[in-house]
């Protein structure tokens, strides 16, 4: 018993060293199919291009400037310097029956956002911007 | 000197605990509200914001471009379906009054004896500015336009170590953009 707990601060020294390794993070560590449901929503209230001019609107809201955009292929990528470096790309994708389907993922520095909470706070924001964007209020 | 059991345990359950403590460290910590729109968000948007009468898109377009170019930053990307143009800039950051400060403050280090005096190199050297302006017809009215501009910037210093980076909400500066935009879209117009 006692010897096990000598070896405790040997054995917490080799658990830290496991931090300083960086291994090649390339395909992240999430499931995919798991990413994919907390990063989506449907909507089936505007176009794509109304979409992706809410999907602007909402990400100026947050305090994001845009890096680059593409309305043929539904793809805004944006950043935010406050504190941190947030960055975000969300994709706009038309679906079977006039759905339109919005994707996002976020980085904060060098951390992918997994959380569940985030996204949906994210959606929240969007589906205000839709709702304004369908009311025609600029 | 014999030590105990219990005495043993419990420097081993301290380690335990440290070693805990030193891994939660290596987490990545993520905000909780980092996508949740902060209270002060119509008061930002409205400053962000106005709405100009132009006769077409092109015309705001271009007026919109010259103010950039007026303010000279770099256009980086435009996309013209989503009304989007984004540009940037790099500046000096230098200011003689920190600089003052940091050269007396490297003095007084030197005077003491002390090593590693090099306060001088923590002073701002360039901020790298990037601006968002989209432009998109007025989906209330026609013939205007609603322009909202996002504007953000990192300081670096003279090791080019991130000094500061925040979102700029001076209201000050946007309304001025947004009169030398009047302006510009003024010369346009007047133009043609």
């Amino acid at each position: 018993m006692s010897r096990s707990m000598q070896s405790l601060p040997i054995l917490s020294l080799l658990l830290l060293a496991a931090c300083a390794t960086t291994p090649p993070d390339v395909v992240g560590a999430g499931t995919q199919l798991e990413a994919r449901q907390i990063q989506t929503r449907e909507y089936d209230t505007l176009n794509k291009a109304m979409t992706m001019r809410s999907v602007v609107a909402t990400l100026q809201d947050l305090g994001f400037t845009i890096d680059q955009a593409d309305a043929d292929l539904g793809v805004v990528t944006a950043t935010r310097l406050h504190e941190y470096t947030m960055r975000m790309t969300v994709t706009v994708v038309e679906r079977e029956g006039q759905r339109i389907s919005v994707r996002a993922n976020a980085r904060i520095g060098e951390n992918s956002v997994t959380d569940a909470g985030t996204y949906q706070d994210f959606f929240v924001v969007l589906d205000k911007a839709m709702f304004l964007t369908l009311h025609k209020v600029d | 000197m014999r030590r105990t059991l219990p005495t043993l345990r419990k420097r081993g359950i301290g380690a335990l605990l440290l070693s805990m403590a030193m891994l939660w460290g290596c987490a990545a910590s993520i905000p909780k509200a980092a996508l949740r729109l902060p209270e002060s968000t119509l008061e930002v948007r409205a400053i962000q914001t106005r709405t100009l009468a132009a006769p077409s898109e092109s015309d705001i377009l271009a007026a919109t471009i010259a103010v950039l170019q007026d303010m000279e930053f770099n256009v980086d990307r435009i996309e013209k379906p989503l009304g989007v143009i984004t540009a940037s800039k790099v500046t000096d950051a230098d200011s003689t009054s920190e600089q003052t400060g940091l050269f007396f403050l490297d003095l007084l280090c030197a005077i003491g004896g002390g090593s590693g005096c090099g306060a001088m190199l923590t002073a701002q050297d360039d901020q790298h500015i990037t601006l968002t302006m989209v432009v998109l017809p007025s989906l209330a009215r026609s013939e205007e336009y609603t322009v909202r501009i996002t504007i953000q910037r990192v300081i670096y210093d003279k090791e080019d170590r991130i000094r500061v980076l925040e979102r700029i909400d001076n209201a000050e500066i946007y309304q001025q953009i947004f009169d030398n935009l009047r302006k510009s879209l003024f010369i346009q117009v007047g133009e043609l």
